[in-house]
């Protein structure tokens, strides 16, 4: 079966709302259908294929090809179904999904990956703030599924994470876990500042030691049991979390933030 | 120009017709008498088997002041629900339970409404609520300063200074931020929260200043009555939203001694302590109260269901239920040293047995009451819902059979406790005029507004009869604003600028000293610059006041 392809043609000027472009909206429309559809671009609306090529039929996978930093909200509360991102996607990528699968393969925007409910997204490259996070002014982020994301993070990783798991193969930025209510996040690189700021409840799982606020308490050094099954849950995924040389079970235990109710923990490895 | 809406079935209870075939010819922004001779019509509406009615009047709506934008920043998500696009003629706007000013005109105007007033004008805030208000395009607005809690007040009843004092600062204060009425917010409870009260009875000593509820109530009621203002008082009480209330209520209507009084969302106010659930409604001694005693006038503040969000001055009641917020995010905050604000979203939902009676309380309270002149259809927007609501609110009322429909579908031990199905009383399209025009602009002693005699300026609404209330009330035909067309078929399709209704009563200039000296010494600003000038609501040229007459003191 051949994916539904769309090919950007140029690249607009103004913002791309990308959201009626998912796969359970597209399931009963013709191709002829799919053409016609209006996309909202900076504040004209444009017909998809004035700034796409389409081909392929099978809605169940998209591939958006030759996509960049401007097409916002691809995958926007996808229900089922895989979408590729061929090339950088731009902000709120991922929002809202309930089910399914996206891959980008550059870079993607701010707020990927916000207030997901299930299902996995993946992104090649780096990310903006916000991933994983809440809107602003929302009080849950990220509710399950799975995050990957294979370069860096910016600020707010999770912020108001509430259920699910961000992992990050390269580094987190500032206020890393922020207001995290539970869930967890996983970070091989490093961290920045304000490490867990506000955190409730919840796990951030490190390789690295981080620099921590002052409302973290050391708990002591720890083997727990449930790190191996937990690095047993990312064996199918193509990324260093699924090698058995990365994973440990002997930690140093922090927890915090003890200006809120203090539940939440932060482990970082112990190298013997 | 000279307009004439022909053969129209008219409802105009402020010159008592009650559903009459009649011409209206309006001419210069005023509603006239037929001309006299030959004339020429310029425009002429064909409005036979339609339904005619003066635009309607909100009496009380939380539409500007530093709540509405406190409201608005805790709740981006109300905004993102529901962006409004500009066209031509609108601009564009968001928001659903608190929307955005230019939203707020044009959805208010597309359900037939020319005026709102907001209640809760905060003297030291008020600037800021005119500014907001006069983004408001075609409604006609105008605000009721709070007293009660503010210091100054507080320590002249301390001091046992004569009411002609009280009356001095009541009516410099009405000058000072244009107002066209008098409020009181949980008299004095605002003020004692900050003194780690956390209720206050109607005859609880306030701590520190040692004044209880009733005084100040009674002190103010005097005041605007002796002022010549026709407003009468406008009261929110004490223990809003508190089981057992009812009593409070009641003791509050007893203890004015026959003055005039407006006790407002007085379905927060009528709720008993029977049944299993220790909450029971009070309406029908509530309604008793009001039918017997003629000085009392109340407003509904029904609740619909739905999300909205509750912004009150009562920082006291707001901060008692703050864990009831939906979403949980809220805000309680002192207003520099002069009044409270409690922001708290709710959700109310027909399901809950609390919210649910809460819905059939205040339907109850409208069935009950006999007098159509004394009650107002409000749902205190945004705190019992949006105002958009209306016309969902107008059905409940005018259809027995719709009404039972829902009371069935809401909490069954609510059902149980409510004595709504067993109403058989139908508001009819008179009695909804009266409550939401001809009465309400007799209340805040507006002059020309609420009828559509010769004299009155053309705020006019016109329906098309339908059964279905909801669908009539929705979407009008027109509405003209000031005899120009502002709606058609439920569209903006013209926009102006209404104006801000005040009254000017007099006062002795002396009190400023000592006012001076208290600014000075106690508030971020100065008395200068705390007056509101005429020139601020008109140098932008869009706005303008109007000044209404006092009556005449016995």
């Amino acid at each position: 079966m051949s994916a539904l392809t769309f090919t950007l043609k140029t690249r607009p000027d103004q913002r791309v709302d990308m959201s009626p472009l998912v796969c359970h909206s597209l399931e009963k429309l013709e191709l002829t259908d799919i053409a016609a559809l209006k996309l909202q671009c900076g504040k004209r609306k444009v017909r998809v294929d004035e700034l796409f090529t389409i081909s392929g039929y099978d809605n169940k996978h998209i591939i958006i090809k030759n996509s960049f930093a401007k097409l916002d909200y691809i995958g926007k509360d996808l229900d089922g179904g895989m979408i590729y991102v061929e090339g950088d996607a731009g902000a709120y990528c991922g929002m809202g999904m309930k089910k399914g699968a996206i891959k980008v393969f550059g870079n993607a925007g701010i707020y990927a990956g916000c207030e997901m409910k299930k299902g996995q997204l993946e992104i090649e490259g780096n990310v903006g703030d916000f991933l994983g996070g809440a809107l602003a002014g929302n009080k849950m982020g990220l509710k399950g599924g799975l995050i990957l994301v294979k370069g860096n993070a910016g600020d707010r990783v999770g912020d108001h994470l509430r259920r699910g798991t961000i992992l990050i193969e390269g580094s987190a930025g500032d206020y890393c876990g922020s207001r995290m209510i539970a869930g967890t996040i996983a970070v091989m690189g490093y961290t920045g500042k304000f490490l867990g700021h506000g955190m409730r409840r919840g796990t951030i799982l490190l390789w690295n030691e981080p620099k921590l606020s002052a409302s973290f308490n050391d708990c002591g050094s720890h083997t727990l049991a449930f790190l191996p099954m937990l690095f047993n849950s990312f064996s199918q995924l193509h990324s260093p979390f699924a090698n058995n040389e990365n994973a440990f079970n002997r930690v140093q235990r922090y927890a915090g933030d003890m200006s809120e109710i203090g539940r939440g923990e932060i482990l970082v490895r112990i190298v013997n | 120009m000279l307009i004439k809406l022909t053969g129209g079935t008219v409802y105009d209870p402020a010159s008592g017709i009650d559903g009459k075939q009649q011409d209206i010819y309006v001419q210069d922004g005023k509603i006239i008498d037929k001309p006299i001779g030959d004339f020429l019509v310029d425009k002429e509406y064909d409005l036979k088997g339609k339904v005619v009615m003066s635009g309607a009047i909100d009496m009380h709506t939380h539409i500007g002041g530093g709540k509405g934008n406190i409201a608005r920043t805790l709740l981006p998500e109300d905004h993102r629900q529901d962006p409004v696009a500009s066209n031509d003629v609108c601009r564009s706007g968001c928001g659903h339970a608190m929307p955005s000013t230019f939203v707020t005109g044009y959805r208010y105007a597309e359900m037939g409404y020319t005026a709102g007033f907001e209640p809760a004008l905060l003297p030291i805030n008020a600037r800021q609520a005119h500014m907001e208000m006069g983004d408001i395009p075609i409604l006609d607005k105008g605000g009721y300063v709070m007293l009660g809690s503010d210091d100054y007040l507080l320590r002249m009843l301390t001091a046992k200074k004569d009411q002609k004092a009280i009356n001095d600062y009541v009516a410099w204060t009405m000058h000072s931020a244009k107002a066209i009425g008098v409020k009181v917010v949980n008299p004095g409870g605002i003020n004692a929260f900050k003194f780690n009260q956390r209720k206050l009875d109607l005859d609880e000593q306030n701590s520190h200043y040692g004044v209880t509820p009733r005084e100040i109530l009674r002190v103010l009621a005097t005041a605007v009555k002796e002022l010549g203002i026709a407003k009468p008082l406008h009261v929110h009480g004490c223990n809003l939203g508190v089981p057992g209330n009812m009593d409070t209520t009641l003791d509050t209507i007893q203890g004015i001694g026959g003055l005039p009084m407006h006790l407002t969302h007085i379905q927060f106010h009528s709720y008993g302590t029977e049944g299993d659930f220790k909450f029971s409604s009070g309406a029908a001694r509530i309604a008793e109260a009001v039918n017997k005693n003629k000085n009392i006038t109340i407003d509904v503040g029904q609740i619909l269901f739905g999300q909205t969000v509750t912004a009150s001055g009562d920082n006291m009641r707001q901060h008692a239920n703050n864990k009831f917020a939906s979403p949980n995010k809220w805000v309680t905050m002192d207003i520099e040293c002069d009044a409270g604000c409690g922001v708290v979203p709710f959700k109310y939902k027909d399901k809950n047995f609390v919210n649910a009676l809460q819905w059939a309380i205040g339907l109850e309270t409208f069935l009950l009451v006999k007098d159509p002149w004394r009650i107002f259809l409000t749902t205190d927007h945004p705190n019992g819902a949006p105002f958009t609501s209306y016309p969902h609110l107008i059905r409940l009322l005018m259809d027995r059979t719709f009404r039972n429909d829902v009371l069935s579908t809401i909490h069954p031990e609510a059902q149980k406790m409510t004595t709504l199905a067993s109403i058989e009383r139908e508001y009819t399209l008179q009695e909804i005029a009266i409550m939401t025009r001809a009465g309400a602009a007799k209340l805040i002693g507006l002059q020309n507004r609420g009828g559509l005699s010769a004299g009155n300026w053309a705020d006019i609404t016109i329906y098309t009869d339908n059964v279905d209330r909801q669908k009539m009330f929705e979407k009008p035909d027109y509405v003209f604003k000031d005899g120009e067309v502002v709606v058609i078929d439920g569209k903006v399709v013209h926009t102006k600028w209404g104006t801000t209704h005040i009254v000017k009563p007099d006062y002795d200039k002396s009190i400023e000293k000592d006012l001076k000296v208290y600014f000075d010494k106690y508030l971020t600003m100065k008395i200068d610059n705390f007056r509101i000038s005429d020139n601020e609501f008109t140098e932008d040229g869009r706005g303008s006041l109007t000044v209404h007459d006092l009556k005449a003191v016995a």
